[in-house]
């Protein structure tokens, strides 16, 4: 048998090239497929945050109708902030998002024909019409919006 | 002008989470009356049938983005005196000014609290 398995090597490199393989000693597909099941956790991260702060919300809106009469407004202030809190979930879709794009180029660019093609019509779909920046490094500062907003 | 609590408020933005937290905030800074849309179409669609006091848009949202939506009412005789608050993580100064030229009223930048978007409301209204 490792006869016959070492000639169907032999016949299947002859007169062909080696497949090319990236510096981690993977092949591009399975590059591809790496990369794949990268946007695939991707996916899970969202969904995981999204689940996440669905549940926080409908905790801290179950809190609020239970606030003490005397402490309510330390309460709601309190609850009001875990509420603002959960606003990570939108972010995190938000920079996942960058991260997915960014990988479907890099997919397409390796992928040829029609599922390439595909992979890059899904991406333009989510890339908008104007070129936005989304969450910054760090983001911008609600005080230079507001300057910005001041000036005539 | 001051702020008519019992105005309807459109807010606009496609992740649940945040149209929850901002119903939320409005409720407890006293607005009871509070529309959502989960993009600028459906948001559009909205202010042609019924009259909002406000909206508060978020501005990445497909198919249509809180900008155009901002481009949309400004440039609708019936819409364009509506105020206008966009809540957004777009941290491009370029956009911001972009969005203040197209006649925004106020930009709040996610994350927030519930103090800045009372702040941004009373500056609408003058308060």
């Amino acid at each position: 048998m490792a006869g016959r398995g070492g000639s169907t090597v032999k016949r299947r490199t002859k007169g062909r090239s080696p497949v090319p393989k990236a510096e981690t000693g993977r092949t591009v597909s399975e590059e591809i497929t790496v990369l794949m099941n990268t946007l695939r956790e991707l996916a899970a991260i969202r969904s995981t945050a999204e689940d996440a702060a669905g549940r926080i919300l409908q905790s801290a809106e179950g809190l609020l109708a239970f606030a003490d009469k005397e402490e309510a407004k330390k309460a709601e202030e309190a609850i009001m902030s875990i509420m603002t809190a959960c606003g990570f979930h939108d972010l995190v879709g938000q920079r996942v998002t960058k991260i997915t794009t960014a990988l479907d180029r890099v997919i397409a660019t390796h992928m040829k024909g029609g599922r390439g093609r595909r992979v890059e019509a899904a991406a333009s779909k989510r890339r908008s019409k104007i070129a936005l920046e989304g969450p910054g490094h760090p983001g911008a500062s609600q005080a230079s919006i507001d300057a910005l907003f001041s000036e005539n | 002008m001051s702020v008519n609590h019992n105005m309807q408020v459109l807010v606009v933005d496609d992740y649940k989470t945040m149209i929850r937290i901002i119903r939320n905030l409005l409720k407890q800074l006293g607005f009871a009356n509070v529309d959502e849309a989960g993009d600028g179409t459906a948001a559009l669609d909205m202010m042609r049938t019924k009259q909002y006091g406000l909206v508060i848009s978020d501005w990445n949202m497909e198919p249509m983005t809180g900008y155009e939506l901002l481009r949309e009412v400004r440039a609708d005789d019936q819409l364009s005196r509506t105020p206008f608050i966009m809540v957004t993580a777009e941290s491009k100064t370029e956009n911001v000014i972009a969005a203040k030229k197209a006649g925004v009223n106020n930009y709040i930048v996610k994350p927030f609290n519930a103090a800045t978007l009372k702040a941004k409301i009373d500056a609408v209204f003058g308060e």
